[in-house]
């Protein structure tokens, strides 16, 4: 480099060095998707011929019941999920007597990152054995790869279909690869449409539990007069602010039109713009525009975090009533309120008696990435309510399954949700997580973010959500 | 004279502007630091600052309205009248508040101005991140057990594990590499040396996808081998261009002498290079330890958050609940994670601000 000439020759090696690099990692990156799809195949195809010599074994009992004699003693099942702490210890209870049983060992490692990592790991060829989807719109994206495993000739169908409802069922068939394929179970669940009350000064007060949408409305008329904001609502939720939101017009729409409609604007045939939509989101403003009805006003909604929402209810007097949101929240609770004798809950009321008592429910749906023997094991036992009996036990989930008895809820308030899901007329799931994430993760909370706030009017929120299923 | 005089006006005017901006840089921390000790509610509360003492609001005496108001009207107070929404937010009247004190009861209080001297302080988030958080669990017949979860001293070691191997590997590499670069003449030097320049330019994520196919295929997935050898190869091209620029510029003499009297290049890199390049080895050191204590992503792809492998950073977010229940715990777990990289920043710090000088002042 001491020429001006040689100087002048390593910038132009530096130029070119650089440009072949950048050249090399899109052309790398473009092949990578590009040899995607049979990487799999041939990973599918490695597993089918495993499960071929193991297809003798089979004969004889189920894989879960081969699993009890102890066939599978001293095997690793490695599962992957999003929840952590206080759930991940629950968790590890409920299997517990599975894995001394059996001698299966489950691995579970929990991840706060798990909707990041999973499709790192999937696309680096490490799938965990079982992976634990909280949002079934990331299964669907993912089994379209056809890494997913079919479950229909796994599972015992005839035994799925007596212990679960019709419609978890229809909700783990998604797209797989070469047509629709099982893509999961089910396993824990929340139910969505509650309203939680502060049940002992609720009595105090004089208050009577509303059975129609009309008379809720009047009983918030009351609070106002009486004094105190009915609603305490909160919508803030890091970089997923919004979700309360959706989960508030997709229960008003279950409310205000059919199923079938629901089912439509899920799957992106029934736009935003529509009158049905706007109709729901309406009905909500009516609550949330008024800032008589709201602890804080219109204003803060947008501001409190969804889980200190709920405090104003235990405050003493109270200083809201009224909190509409998913069982889990109980945890959010103070520890010192009691379940049953401080707070209770009941059914977010149905707006035209034609559509019945529909329910909103969410849920974590398991699905199978390594086709082994003893995976097929612990999946045939997460179908069953055993594999979650500890943790409804220790309250804050509704297990899916018949067979999970009723008397297995420690407090009153979980066995009545758990009769409400099983007696639902209509039940659906969390539409903002069926969506593709563009719109269900994206514009749908940003689009009720920016109208709640005030920075755009209902139709400009409802054409900027729509516009996240064009592009 | 003049000119002296000058200097000292510009070295004052450093010397605040320095100041302002260690102001702005450590104020979070403290404010970090005083809510770690403070309650879960407080902090949910109240700004850090209210530790203080600060002048507060206290209750005075209550007024109690006619039940009968409507409060959509104006509403009349001791013969003022005001509007719900200014009895919401308080009114000052002569040097006391008026605010509702139960909107329900329709009575309202008139507080006074107090000093708040006694700032409720507390131990407790860092003893539950230090020996792990109790979990409540019922039982089938209703009654509670506790169950303790594990504290940070697993993820400590583990942490150790990865980022004492993950430190040396690399500095001991790229010492080794800079020697050559810097003294050794052999065909595509400059072109090799250029390459790992530009790779400095390579953000390390569009490698996370194939280096895991690589290591599936070899089955290095969740070791402790797999992730020294990331972070190493994430980290060389920078350990390696700043050893160069170290080792580059000890005087040529020296060498030549050595060589001069027979000393192999071994034998010169490891009694004269090494002892003399202490202080760049130190603060790259402090670098690259820093980095990989502190590194979230490579582990989450890497290593994964199995409780025998995982790391302090993936531990503590994982502290705060499916949920983010209890983010308040954050504050005291990254003090308590802060500790190692300071330890070894005071250990070796005369090393570091040397090192730091290193390549730029030369006598």
């Amino acid at each position: 480099m001491k020429s001006p000439i040689g100087r002048k020759m390593s910038l132009a090696l530096v130029l070119c060095l650089s440009f072949a690099m950048l050249l090399s990692a899109c052309g790398g990156g473009n092949n990578a998707a590009k040899n995607d799809p049979p990487t799999p195949a041939t990973n599918n195809s490695q597993a089918t011929t495993d499960n071929t010599t193991v297809a003798p074994v089979e004969t004889t009992g189920s894989p879960l019941e081969l699993a009890m004699k102890g066939e599978y003693k001293g095997t690793k099942v490695s599962m992957f999920g999003p929840f952590v702490d206080a759930d991940q210890v629950k968790f590890e209870n409920s299997i517990k007597e599975f894995e001394e049983k059996t001698g299966i060992d489950i691995q579970y490692e929990g991840s706060k990152e798990f909707e990041a990592t999973i499709n790192i790991r999937v696309d680096g060829g490490n799938a965990p054995d079982i992976a634990d989807f909280p949002q079934p719109g990331l299964l669907a994206s993912i089994a379209k790869t056809g890494k997913v495993i079919d479950l229909t000739n796994i599972l015992d169908q005839a035994k799925l279909k007596a212990n679960y409802n019709q419609s978890w069922l229809d909700m783990a068939t998604m797209d797989g690869k070469d047509g629709k394929i099982m893509t999961g179970v089910w396993n824990r669940s929340n139910v969505k449409s509650l309203v939680w009350y502060p049940k002992k000064q609720f009595e105090e007060a004089g208050y009577k539990i509303p059975e129609t949408w009309d008379e809720m409305m009047e009983l918030t008329e009351q609070i106002a007069k009486d004094g105190d904001p009915a609603w305490s609502i909160g919508i803030e939720s890091g970089a997923a602010t919004g979700w309360p939101a959706t989960d508030w017009v997709e229960d008003i729409m279950l409310r205000t039109t059919t199923p079938e409609n629901y089912d439509k604007w899920v799957k992106g045939e029934l736009p935003f713009n529509s009158p049905e939509v706007k109709h729901a989101v309406e009905v909500m403003s009516d609550i949330w525009m008024n800032k008589d009805y709201v602890y804080g006003g219109t204003k803060s909604i947008v501001t409190t975090a969804f889980g200190d929402a709920a405090l104003p209810l235990f405050d003493n007097p109270p200083k809201a009533w009224l909190h509409r949101q998913a069982n889990f929240i109980t945890s959010f609770f103070p520890e010192t309120a009691k379940i049953d004798a401080d707070y209770d809950w009941f059914y977010l009321p149905s707006i035209d008696p034609q559509y019945g008592k529909p329910v909103l429910v969410a849920g974590d749906i398991y699905s199978m990435f390594n086709d082994r023997p003893e995976v097929r094991a612990v999946m045939e036992f997460f179908t069953t309510g055993e594999s979650i009996k500890t943790w409804v036990q220790s309250g804050g989930v509704i297990a899916p399954m018949n067979d999970a008895s009723l008397d297995w809820y420690s407090s009153e308030s979980d066995r009545r949700m758990a009769k409400l899901v099983q007696e639902a007329s209509t039940l659906r799931f969390d539409g903002s997580d069926l969506m593709p994430g563009k719109v269900g993760a994206g514009t749908f909370w940003k689009g009720m973010t920016d109208y709640v706030s005030g920075t755009a009017n209902l139709d400009d929120a409802l054409k900027q959500i729509q516009s996240g299923w064009d592009n | 004279m003049a000119l002296k005089k000058k200097r000292k006006g510009n070295k004052t005017l450093v010397n605040i502007v320095l100041g302002v901006i260690c102001l702005i840089w450590l104020l979070p921390t403290l404010g970090l630091f005083i809510s770690s000790f403070r309650p879960a509610t407080d902090i949910l509360h109240t700004g850090w600052w209210k530790v203080f003492p600060h002048q507060e609001w206290s209750a005075g005496e209550t007024i109690q309205l006619n039940k009968e108001v409507d409060l959509r009207e104006p509403i009349e107070v001791n013969g003022t009248t005001y509007t719900d929404d200014q009895l919401k937010a308080g009114v000052t009247v002569d040097g006391n508040r008026l605010l509702w004190e139960n909107r329900r009861a329709r009575t309202i209080n008139v507080q006074e101005q107090a000093w708040a001297f006694k700032p409720t302080l507390t131990l407790e988030n860092y003893k539950n991140v230090l020996s792990g958080k109790e979990y409540k669990l019922k039982e089938a017949d209703g009654s509670e057990t506790v169950q303790k979860g594990s504290g940070l001293s697993q993820a400590f070691w583990n942490t150790l594990t990865i980022a004492v191997p993950a430190t040396v590997i690399p500095v001991l590499i790229a010492s080794f590499a800079a020697y050559a670069f810097a003294w050794l003449r052999f065909p595509g030097r400059k072109t090799l040396f250029v390459m790992i320049i530009a790779m400095l330019v390579i953000p390390l994520q569009v490698a996370l996808i194939p280096v895991l196919k690589d290591y599936t295929s070899l089955g290095l997935n969740g070791s402790y081998l797999g992730i020294w050898l990331a972070h190493t190869a994430f980290g060389l091209p920078l350990v390696t261009y700043f050893m160069y620029n170290f080792i580059s510029q000890l005087p040529k003499d020296l060498f030549e002498s050595a060589f001069m009297d027979g000393a192999s290049h071994f034998t010169i890199f490891a009694k004269l290079i090494l002892p003399l390049s202490v202080p760049a080895l130190a603060s790259i050191g402090i670098f690259q330890f820093l980095w990989v204590w502190n590194d979230y992503l490579v582990s989450l792809i890497f290593i994964g958050n199995q409780p025998g492998v995982q790391v302090m950073s993936m531990k503590i977010a994982d502290l705060v609940g499916s949920r983010g229940n209890d983010w308040h715990l954050l504050t005291s777990a990254a003090f308590i994670s802060m500790l190692m990289p300071l330890a070894i920043f005071f250990l070796l710090q005369k090393y570091f601000v040397r090192g730091l000088m290193g390549g730029s002042i030369k006598g």
